[in-house]
């Protein structure tokens, strides 16, 4: 009674109170202190509307975080004044509401300081909450959807029936009230429609079902069997789950009903997860989806990683991780991006550089039939010339593959030739040199991933495996290939063919072959990531292809990269293998971010065909590109002191920072 | 230049070119062998890989006005022949996109058998 009179004396008095509210949104601290004491008991409900100063809003807004009488009363006097308003116009209640506070809040705005009181309410701030939606008058949600709540999570399904009724009544009603107060009209439309006995008879059954559960996980089968007989089956709803549920009844113990019901059991989590399902009947008005504002943030966050051009995918992003202060962008400055040395000792095309899986050397291949080792001093991320390998005279160098310890290289050519060289690099001599018939034509090899083996192939139809002496230990016929990898296991091949396929060649007893892949245009080369999942393609006239081996599907086409004529090379690289590189005919090295297709970055500096490119494996900040112009240029990170080296001066024109094209 | 890449047709004969021994063809892929050109017989072929094409020209043959590209060796330049662009007359429409290699510069060589099919060209 005390309440219905405060509020039409609110509702009557908001020409006077339009002074009074401005005055109550000055004194919000005694307010607050005022509401501190209120939160102990329902009977103080009664001092905050006595207080005249606060209007009805308020009443309501402390129903939210208080004693439900005092909600419900809040509620329905705000009801009332807003059916006033309605009778007169939503004009008035504009000027309501400004009377109150000041300030009008659109739609938007509103819907802002609700999520922001729901936030706030999650981390315990209850004083804010208050002082909030008195200031804004908003509200945070319908009270006898809170009311609801409560009642679901405390497991008192009688009451929470009932509140359903209530609450379905209230939410029919409340959009009269809800449209005026809220300008919410239009979203709200449809929620009539919705408040219909199906969707009623569908909470209900929900919430029965619960129920229903909760008396058998205390093994109350009577009450349970009560539930079944006249409260579920009587609804008429979802026959085959009432059929379900009862059978449930034959479980034998407590465990076996949480497998075949795939129910959580009594309690809290079960709960939450039935209030979960509820409120997705619920318009969003009345009852907001739980953490509703970080669930926005998070995809806020996810977005911006999305769009991050050189995101690194090695740690999560996250509301944990990343600040919410600015967009999310990781930083380029350890990206290889500009030339940092150019490497000028070979005297024809270089066509092949390969870093050493220790990340400290580098091995570069030229038509000049050497091969150069380079010490990467990773410090300071220069590059000195170690020795040169010049003992397989007449072949041109078309590859070179690292042993795993980074102690030997094997060395081959091209169609033509039949010798393959393994090198130690530390001491410079010859190991191994590799014949078995001067008609085979090896133009690819590569040791396998523990060091023991390596194999090697061509296209006039062989395919070796052999031991570190050089000696055949299996080979197999009728395939020409273009270019070959192990696999982690050691045992299976992968090898591109003349067909455009990539196959798998198991050498084990029984010998296996499979298809893993085809493509519609020839393969030239191939390599694979070291998560032994990704394969990177250079497809002739096609461009980069990406494929996951395992699916066995194509997962992106990179763009950007010319290749017909020549055997261009790629490799993954950058911090957790985030990204690719490939050389390209057009004279540049393009870098792609692996789920994009668009290229991040165009590093010009070479003035012919890029033939391949190299990232280093332990020191991301470095990329090796070889090209025709018969340099090897070094990528690494803009200098950061005045140390720029003068050969990065040399073409510092072209090789600056515009090269790093975003795209 | 790169390292050119080359393709292989693979298949049981063998059709190579005669200084370089790039694959260029197979038997397979053979159309007719009773045609003639600058050295003497030469053969239609279906498809043809590994080649290089100049720019277009008109001539005059025996079965009427062509438009034709000589065709090259892609790793060695060598000449072998040319490929139908366009021919004027109907009864000759069946050459176009073929490909005539001079048997003078041409090399025969046996192949194997490829397992598991080949590609879908």
């Amino acid at each position: 009674m005390q309440n219905t009179s405060a509020l039409s004396s609110s509702a009557g008095g908001t020409g006077p109170g339009a002074s009074d509210g401005s005055g109550s949104a000055v004194e919000l601290p005694s307010g607050t202190d005022h509401v501190t004491n209120e939160g102990g008991g329902v009977g103080a409900g009664g001092d905050g509307v006595a207080d005249d100063g606060v209007p009805a809003s308020s009443g309501h807004s402390n129903s939210t975080t208080n004693g439900h009488d005092v909600k419900h009363n809040g509620f329905a006097a705000n009801n009332n004044g807003s059916n006033n308003s309605c009778a007169v116009d939503g004009e008035n209640n504009r000027e309501n509401t400004s009377g109150y506070s000041g300030v009008h809040l659109d739609k938007s705005n509103q819907e802002i300081i609700r999520l922001i009181g729901q936030y706030l309410h999650d981390v315990g701030l209850e004083k804010s909450v208050k002082t909030l939606m008195v200031e804004s008058n908003c509200y945070l949600e319908h009270p006898s959807a809170t009311k609801f709540r409560e009642h679901v999570l405390i497991g008192d399904w009688i009451k929470a029936d009932a509140d359903l009724k209530v609450t379905i009544a209230d939410v029919t009603g409340l959009l009269v009230l809800v449209r005026f107060s809220i300008f919410f009209s239009q979203d709200l439309e449809p929620l009539i429609d919705n408040g219909k006995s199906s969707t009623i008879t569908e909470m209900k059954f929900i919430l029965l079902e619960q129920k229903y559960l909760e008396h058998l996980d205390d093994g109350n089968p009577l009450d349970a069997l009560h539930v079944l007989r006249s409260e579920l089956t009587p609804l008429q709803h979802n026959i085959l789950r009432v059929h379900q549920l009862s059978s449930y009844m034959m479980c034998s113990t407590n465990h076996d009903l949480y497998q075949r019901a795939k129910w959580e059991g009594k309690g809290i989590a079960s709960r939450a997860l039935v209030m979960e399902r509820l409120q997705t009947f619920m318009p969003p008005s009345v009852m907001m989806s739980p953490r509703r504002l970080r669930t926005l943030l998070q995809q806020a966050v996810e977005l911006q990683s999305q769009n991050c051009p050189c995101h690194d995918m090695a740690w999560e992003t996250n509301l944990q991780t990343v600040s919410l202060l600015t967009d999310h962008c990781c930083t380029t400055d350890g990206f290889p991006m500009q030339t940092i040395q150019v490497l000028t000792d070979h005297c024809d095309e270089v066509w092949f550089c390969k870093f050493s899986p220790d990340g400290l050397k580098l091995a570069t291949g030229s038509k000049d039939s050497t091969v150069i080792i380079w010490d990467v001093d990773p410090y300071k991320l220069t590059l000195k010339h170690r020795r040169v390998l010049d003992g397989q005279a007449q072949l041109n160098v078309s590859f070179v593959s690292w042993s795993p310890d980074s102690k030997l290289i094997l060395v081959g050519g091209t169609e033509d030739s039949h010798e393959l060289f393994i090198w130690n690099v530390d001491d410079g001599k010859l190991v191994v040199k590799f014949s078995q018939s001067l008609e085979d034509s090896l133009a690819c090899g590569t040791f396998s991933r523990d060091g023991n083996h390596f194999v090697c192939g061509g296209q006039k139809g062989q395919l070796y495996l052999c031991d570190l002496n050089g000696t055949v230990i299996d080979s197999w016929e009728g395939v020409r290939v273009n270019s070959v990898a192990f696999r982690a296991d050691n045992k299976t091949i992968l090898a591109a063919d003349n067909h455009y396929r990539i196959r798998g060649y198991n050498f084990d007893s029984p010998r296996s072959d499979f298809d893993i892949l085809r493509e519609s245009h020839p393969i030239m080369t191939f390599s694979i990531n070291s998560a032994d999942r990704l394969a990177l393609l250079n497809v002739s006239n096609q461009g980069l292809h990406l494929w996951d081996i395992e699916d066995k599907c194509l997962l992106r086409r990179f763009q950007g990269i010319r290749q017909s004529n020549f055997a261009i090379h790629s490799c993954f690289g950058g911090v957790n293998e985030s990204f690719v590189a490939s050389g390209s005919e057009d004279k540049v090295v393009y870098i792609w971010h692996l789920k994009r297709e668009e290229p991040l970055a165009k590093l010009a500096g070479h003035t012919k065909t890029v033939n391949c490119v190299s990232w280093n494996p332990v020191y991301p900040s470095l990329l090796a590109s070889a090209s025709d112009d018969a340099t090897v240029r070094i990528w690494g990170p803009k200098p950061t002191g005045s140390s720029a080296t003068t050969e990065s001066d040399d073409c510092s024109s072209s090789s600056s920072s515009s090269s790093w094209n975003m795209t | 230049m790169g390292r050119i890449f080359l393709e292989h047709l693979g298949g049981l004969k063998l059709f190579n070119c005669a200084q370089c021994q790039t694959n260029l063809t197979n038997r397979s892929q053979l159309i007719s062998t009773r045609f003639t050109g600058a050295t003497g017989r030469a053969y239609l072929f279906k498809r043809v890989v590994n080649l290089t094409f100049s720019a277009i020209q008109e001539r005059v043959m025996l079965t009427g006005r062509h438009m034709v590209r000589d065709v090259m060796c892609k790793s060695c330049g060598a000449k072998l022949g040319w490929m139908y662009e366009f021919a004027t007359e109907e009864t000759q429409k069946y050459k176009e996109g073929r490909v005539i290699l001079e048997y003078a510069l041409i090399h025969e060589a046996e192949g194997f058998p490829s397992e598991a099919g080949g590609a879908s060209h």
